[in-house]
């Protein structure tokens, strides 16, 4: 990341930043309590990726020197096609890409985490969608849309989201 | 992330005066603390803020350290406050303040729950003995020492209490507990809580409590019973990211026993007796909160509340409504909150054989507007403070409250903070408005001349303790300074006051000479059976009159100390010093010259995986209380024996044996008793 980049984020740290900051953090521990079941290809990295970024940039930042389990974390701004999403384990679609997301046709999407924060965002393809309660970050999930990706998330995770079942 | 760093950044809090944010690289990525940070950074009144970088004396006692220690009410929570004075006169009753001399009816603390104020005007009460809020469904409580009025209004000079309840969204599932032990018979709560679709969640819950008489009373056996039962539901709902809104309500009965005296015929003595009240709690909430940008938002609360209360001499009915409006923005380097309040009491007592009213006070009107703004004159090194609340009450009008505060942040892991501020508190009812009868003075000590007939010498003046509409509000200045440092494994909060208040409540004695002379005319004459009927017309007054000044001065320090996960122990010790200026004939209403001082240890340790032990000392010296020094030891052990059950053992007041630690009976007229060691059980399910 250019420094001039780094240090505008420490300095001043706007309210996008701090919902992106908290989101990238749920990121990370969603990552971290899943496990991706279908595990034919043997991974160096554990790559996070968005079409977004902007959120990119604060989710590097944030996410410095993570593990997902044994995998060092990267961030990648990628863009919305079966080739470019290989590399991903997840994928955070921001309401700012969300059309994006929605004129892609896709199909199934195996062995990637598709997390979102606008509304229907499950219902269009993903398996978690961000909400906001009294200005907090809360989720909703799919757990069946993610065993259909080969992803299944640890009950200690589920237990905090508003289980959707669709 | 250092460790302790992250035990204090982790804390948040619903404070207005705070510096920027922490640098993002430094967030606190465990789940639990994500789930507890705020996407604002407009640090308005509702918006969560790191303690560590607040400019005043804060201290979050967090849901696991009210879990850990087995509290079973809130004023046993409240004793894990380093720094405030909790007392207790029975097994019900309690006397809690900070920066102050504790009374059981101590104006000068606002605790509010989820910003709702349960300030009564009529005593300056607050009743914490019905006070129910499920401990388990608690987010956090914070405790403000010192003032806080800017936000909060009037008559918190001495400190805050906000108790904030989680969002039902997190209190999903069933939750069980009943304890039994040495002082309680049973206490079980239930709750249940569950999603509304997918746009909102709820929770409802119950609570019975059956509670024992304490062993050993000071002049009469005692009979401070407790039997309630209490039943609440929250709703929260979140169409949008941009609009949310939550609902609650609570009701708690109770029948509490008591031992009291009052003056009820004309031996104008003081009586004992020993006699239950009936209590009837109610509250209902409302808020709906707007983030109209990422750079503002605003919150409309409000609520009402109900308190009925009935006793052999004293029939009390007290409702009040609320209505708040606040909203906070930034712009780039100022942030600006604003809000306006109002209040409407309806306060309905009826004449009893102690209290008489002179009338006309059966509803209060209070009205208000703050405005607030946070300026950084150095990027995320200093901030200034500056605001104001003005605000409207029936009894002493207009009465403004302002303050500046600067912050200093020379680097991240230091902060120095200082302020100025003003504030207000009003008088009660009582002080205002009412006329007490308390015990009687005998002639001999009120009149210029002894007669030398005991009869007459020895007999009891009718007395009154006369409420009085010429008392002023109470206005204290307050000089703050504090420091907070954190290192790898420790952290250090230091504050310290010097405090002015003037117009305080002291009592100025009329003792009437001249209504005597009469009587020894009598006297002389020889018409002995005159002079007795005259005495029977005789009273000696002691007026409430607001001319005494108090300067207290004091601070806290508490040393934190995680030396890993499993384990971290705190270290605080408070000193308060209280020193009454009066007038000629005149003594002080609530407390007097006296020391605070309170030593302070806490710890809590985890064994093995399903194991935890957490232990608190207070060492308790003061001379404000007509009591001994004591020290009490708490020891909770905790088993998490099944994913879903647990046990504890809890031992409260370990050590101190059977002590008295309240007894200043001149301002209360409940008989305090001993308080004794005891031993809890107590069995929690989870689903």
């Amino acid at each position: 990341m250019p420094l001039a980049l780094l240090l505008t984020l420490s300095q001043s740290v706007n309210a996008i930043d701090t919902e992106y900051a908290l989101k990238a953090g749920f990121l990370y521990n969603f990552a971290r309590y899943s496990t991706w079941t279908d595990t034919n290809t043997a991974l160096t990295d554990f790559v996070l990726c968005s079409p977004d970024s902007t959120f990119v940039a604060v989710a590097s930042t944030v996410l410095t020197n993570r593990k997902v389990g044994n995998l060092p974390l990267l961030t990648k701004t990628v863009s919305i096609t079966q080739d470019d999403l290989k590399q991903c384990q997840v994928l955070f679609i921001t309401s700012a890409t969300v059309d994006l997301w929605l004129a892609s046709s896709l199909g199934q999407l195996n062995n990637i985490m598709i997390v979102g924060e606008s509304e229907d965002f499950i219902a269009n393809g993903g398996h978690i969608r961000f909400f906001l309660s009294s200005g907090k970050v809360r989720f909703a999930v799919s757990p069946d849309k993610l065993n259909a990706a080969h992803i299944t998330m640890s009950s200690k995770v589920l237990r905090l989201g508003r289980v959707v079942d669709l | 992330m250092k460790i302790v760093k992250r035990l204090l950044l982790g804390t948040l809090i619903v404070s207005p005066y705070v510096i920027a944010q922490e640098p993002l690289s430094d967030l606190d990525l465990e789940l639990d603390s994500l789930m507890a940070m705020d996407v604002q950074v407009t640090s308005a009144m509702k918006r969560a803020q790191s303690a560590f970088d607040t400019a005043s004396s804060i201290y979050v006692l967090t849901k696991e350290q009210i879990i850990h220690s087995g509290a079973t009410s809130i004023p046993e929570a409240l004793k894990l406050v380093p720094g405030l004075a909790v007392r207790q006169l029975d097994n019900n009753q309690w006397a809690i303040t900070s920066r102050g001399v504790a009374s059981r009816f101590s104006a000068k603390l606002l605790v509010m729950i989820d910003g709702q104020s349960f300030y009564t005007p009529k005593f300056a009460a607050v009743y914490w003995e019905t006070l129910n809020v499920p401990l388990y469904d608690i987010e956090r409580i914070e405790v403000i020492r010192g003032q806080g009025g800017l936000l909060w209004g009037s008559n918190a000079n001495n400190g805050v209490i906000n108790i904030i309840t989680k969002n039902s969204i997190d209190t999903r599932g069933v939750y069980a507990d009943i304890s039994s032990g040495s002082l309680i018979n049973h206490d079980a709560n239930l709750r249940y809580g569950g999603d509304i679709a997918n746009k909102g969640s709820f929770r409802v819950y119950g609570h019975t409590r059956d509670g024992d008489e304490s062993d050993k009373g000071i002049s009469l056996e005692p009979a401070d019973f407790t039997e309630q039962q209490s039943a609440g539901v929250r709703f929260d709902f979140t169409p949008n990211d941009e609009w949310s809104a939550l609902i609650q309500g609570n009701i708690t009965q109770s029948t509490l026993g008591q031992n009291f005296r009052g003056v009820i015929d004309e031996t104008n003595r003081n009586m004992s007796f020993t006699d239950s009240l009936d209590r009837t709690d109610s509250r209902i909430m409302a808020r709906v909160e707007n983030r109209i940008s990422s750079q503002a938002n605003q919150m409309l609360q409000t609520s009402w509340l109900k308190q009925s209360g009935s006793q052999t001499f004293l029939q009390e009915h007290f409702e009040s409504f609320d209505i708040d409006y606040q909203m906070n923005f930034l712009y780039n380097d100022l942030k600006l909150d604003w809000g306006l309040n109002y209040r409407y009491n309806d306060i309905s007592f009826a004449q009893s054989s102690f209290v008489h009213s002179d009338g006309g006070y059966n509803t209060l009107h209070q009205y208000g507007a703050l405005v607030q703004g946070q300026y950084s004159l150095i990027a995320d090194k200093l901030d200034i403070i500056l605001g104001s609340k003005i605000e409207y009450n029936d009894l002493t009008g207009w009465e403004n409250q302002p303050l500046a505060r600067l912050v200093w942040k020379p680097q991240n892991n230091q902060v120095l903070w200082t302020s100025v501020s003003k504030s207000v508190r009003v008088p009660s009812l009582i002080e205002f408005n009412d006329n007490y009868i308390i015990d009687g003075q005998r002639v001999e000590e009120v009149s210029p001349i002894v007669t030398g007939i005991d009869a007459i010498d020895n007999y009891y003046v009718r007395t009154y303790l006369n409420g009085n509409d010429k008392v002023k509000s109470e206005e204290s200045v307050s000089y703050e300074f504090g420091y907070r440092q954190t290192q790898h494994d420790w952290a250090l909060d230091l504050s310290a006051h010097h405090t002015i208040a003037k117009n305080v409540i002291a009592i100025s004695v009329d003792n009437n000479i001249e209504q005597f002379l009469p009587i020894f005319g009598l006297l002389q004459a020889g018409q002995y059976d005159l002079a007795m009927q005259s005495l029977t017309n005789t009273s000696v007054n002691f007026d409430i009159v607001s001319n005494a000044k108090v300067t207290t001065n004091g601070g806290d320090i508490i040393l934190t100390w995680q030396p890993s996960e499993i384990f971290n122990a705190e270290l605080g010790y408070s000193y308060n010093t209280f020193d009454y200026k009066l007038a000629d004939n005149t003594f002080p209403a609530i407390g007097y010259d006296s020391t605070s001082r309170q030593l302070f240890a806490k710890s809590n340790l985890a064994l093995f995986d399903d194991h935890r032990l957490f232990a608190s000392i207070r060492v308790e010296n003061s001379n404000a209380y007509n009591v001994d020094n004591y020290t009490a030891l708490d020891l909770t052990w905790q088993w998490a024996f099944h994913q879903n059950w647990s046990v504890a053992v809890m031992g409260k007041n370990l050590f101190a044996g059977s002590h008295i630690e309240y007894n200043n009976t001149r301002e209360t007229y409940t008989l305090p008793n001993y308080i004794d060691e005891s031993v809890t059980f107590k069995l929690t399910a989870k689903f």
